[in-house]
């Protein structure tokens, strides 16, 4: 070892700058979210100690539960939908050997698509008159099947899980992807000498085999569909009556519009702590689940 | 298709690889048509997917009433007038001008604070300490940051950054800090020691080996966490509306919410500012795909 390598004021140069804006703009506001979760506070008379009283409101706000609600049906439908779809699409491009690059390149388009400009398209693709999807369904079936797709309360909801499937799915079929063609060759030639082919072949080599990235996948929906927030505030802000309201909304609503903010600080530190909770659960399940080749 | 006859096109495909790869045109031949149904769900989900931008930049040429009433023709002529009224009503070269600066600046600290700290925590000899640090700092791929908006905005506002770009461009590096510092730790470790021994031999520093060894190994590791944080600060969004009140301040992102707002009803120029918005990124996306979606996909598979 060498003196080089062992300066201190080069080491405290080296990470201390990093550090600093690392406490005062990340660890700073998270340990003060927590505190301020326990005041009552509009940001400009003294602040109110309260003790946990804003987490017991918290279970009782029929908002914040529908809410939350909502950030579950994000997460079903991501599960149930997406990941299914990003799975069929990655394997099918595995399959073929022409075109592959072309295919994986235009799926990812819309993930390099902000999220504003996202919403802002499927505003446009939505509207009653004139957007496409109600012009296909005139096409099809006339003026009766035209909906309104962000202004009806049971659909405004389905209508922005299709934005955002359309926006991430392109994501997780690259992540995916990848993984396939990671599978090393001797694998599946040995499967195909016992007998293994077509889907059965996807289904008792290829699924088993990309087990660790579709658990990655599942994690990153599930945090992912916490924590949503740009899509929904830009698409409805959670009208139409609060019927696409998630936490993220809702704690903006509340801290900044009605200026609650020890009550919109406790919104997100329930939000953190669920999000800790389900996806610690998800990794200690997860624990016993790895593939080596 | 029911499912006998697809598990046989398969078999029949499978069976045929070493056919097509010894060359005989016949088989190859016999290969593509049995991958033909793979292929016409593959060209069903990318024409889906694709669609709609190919439709709203076909709109953007429209007027309003043709968007309406020739929902499906092209445009009667290559009319730029909602683009000219998107330019100057959306103020859309001022928001792209504001991006641009925010995301350089933010790209630039972060890869610089990011590569000497992942520097002094693989490769200098504070083996302890390094190993705390870096589980410190990677408790930041946890947290949502959704849930410090509040009292990240007070802290803004407290130390007068408020509706400043450098308070994006503060906060977005440090938000880029965490999954950075793991890439660049992961490739710096993997750095075999022997090629730091001739500088050492040269009497370099440690700021030295840094400049003129590792960084310079580590390139093609920065290329990749600079797109990440690249396409990330670019899209930002939540931030850059909390913390930017001013007008002439915007990013372009909340500065198209802005215009949505305003003209949710104006679909032409609408169409327009979108297809504006998205044209540099499907450039650059065009050129450095590969890189793109290796440095975007870079975090997940390894976190």
């Amino acid at each position: 070892m060498n003196k080089a390598l062992r300066n201190p004021w080069t080491y405290a140069a080296f990470v201390v700058p990093t550090l600093l804006l690392y406490a005062l703009f990340f660890v700073y506001p998270v340990i003060v979210s927590f505190i301020y979760g326990l005041y009552r506070w509009d940001g400009v008379s003294p602040k109110v100690f309260i003790g946990i009283d804003n987490f017991k409101r918290l279970l009782q706000d029929a908002v914040f539960l529908k809410a939350l609600g909502n950030n579950l049906y994000f997460m079903a439908f991501s599960l149930i939908v997406n990941i299914p779809l990003v799975f069929l699409i990655a394997v099918a491009i595995s399959k073929v050997r022409r075109m592959r690059g072309f295919y994986k390149s235009a799926v990812f388009i819309p993930v390099v698509i902000s999220t504003a400009t996202v919403a802002i398209l499927f505003g446009v693709l939505y509207d009653y008159e004139s957007g496409l999807i109600n012009q296909a369904l005139r096409l099809v079936g006339g003026d009766g099947w035209a909906l309104e797709w962000l202004s009806k309360p049971n659909l405004a909801m389905l209508s922005i899980l299709i934005a955002n499937a359309w926006q991430n799915v392109g994501f997780f079929i690259v992540l995916c992807l990848a993984a396939i063609l990671n599978i090393p060759r001797e694998i599946t030639d040995a499967a195909k000498i016992d007998g293994v082919n077509g889907w059965s072949e996807t289904r008792l080599v290829t699924l088993p085999l990309i087990r660790p990235i579709l658990f990655v996948i599942l994690l990153l929906t599930v945090s992912g569909t916490l924590k949503v927030l740009d899509i929904v505030q830009i698409m409805t802000n959670g009208g139409p009556f609060q019927s696409t309201e998630v936490m993220s909304t809702y704690m903006l609503k509340v801290g900044f519009r009605s200026l609650e903010l020890g009550y919109g600080s406790a919104i997100g530190v329930a939000m953190f702590v669920i999000t800790m909770i389900m996806t610690g659960v998800l990794q200690r399940m997860s624990k016993s689940e790895e593939v080596q080749f | 298709m029911n499912r006998t006859a697809q598990t046989q096109t398969e078999t029949q495909m499978n069976a045929e690889k070493p056919v097509a790869s010894s060359g005989g045109l016949p088989g190859r031949l016999r290969l593509r048509s049995s991958q033909l149904p793979m292929h016409a769900l593959l060209w069903a989900y990318v024409v889906l997917v694709l669609f709609p931008l190919v439709w709203l930049l076909l709109s953007s040429f429209k007027t309003n009433r043709e968007i309406t009433v020739n929902t499906w023709a092209l445009p009667k002529r290559l009319d730029f007038a909602n683009y000219k009224a998107a330019w100057e009503t959306a103020h859309i070269g001022t928001y792209a001008l504001n991006s641009l600066f925010v995301t350089l600046a933010a790209c630039f600290l972060t890869l610089l604070l990011s590569s000497a700290t992942a520097f002094a925590l693989s490769r200098m000899t504070f083996k302890g300490l390094s190993k705390r640090v870096y589980a410190f700092v990677l408790l930041g791929l946890i947290v949502p940051p959704s849930a410090v908006f509040i009292p990240l905005y007070q802290l803004v506002t407290d130390i007068h950054l408020i509706n400043t770009l450098r308070s994006l461009i503060l906060v977005y590096c440090t938000y880029a800090l965490p999954i950075t510092i793991f890439i660049l730790h992961a490739f710096m470790q993997s750095i075999p020691r022997e090629l730091e021994e001739a500088g050492i031999m040269d009497g370099l520093e440690a700021a030295g080996l840094f400049a003129r060894i590792i960084l310079p190994i580590t390139v093609p590791a920065l290329v990749t966490v600079f797109i990440l944080a690249f396409i990330g600060n670019w899209n930002e969004y939540i931030f850059s509306q909390l913390f930017v009140t001013s007008e002439s301040l915007r990013t372009l992102p909340t500065g198209m919410a802005t215009f949505n707002d305003g003209y949710r009803t104006n679909f032409a120029s609408l169409s327009a500012a979108v297809i504006i918005s998205i044209i540099p990124v499907l450039a650059v996306y065009m050129f450095l795909q590969r890189q793109i979606i290796d440095g975007m996909t870079a975090g997940s598979v390894k976190g």
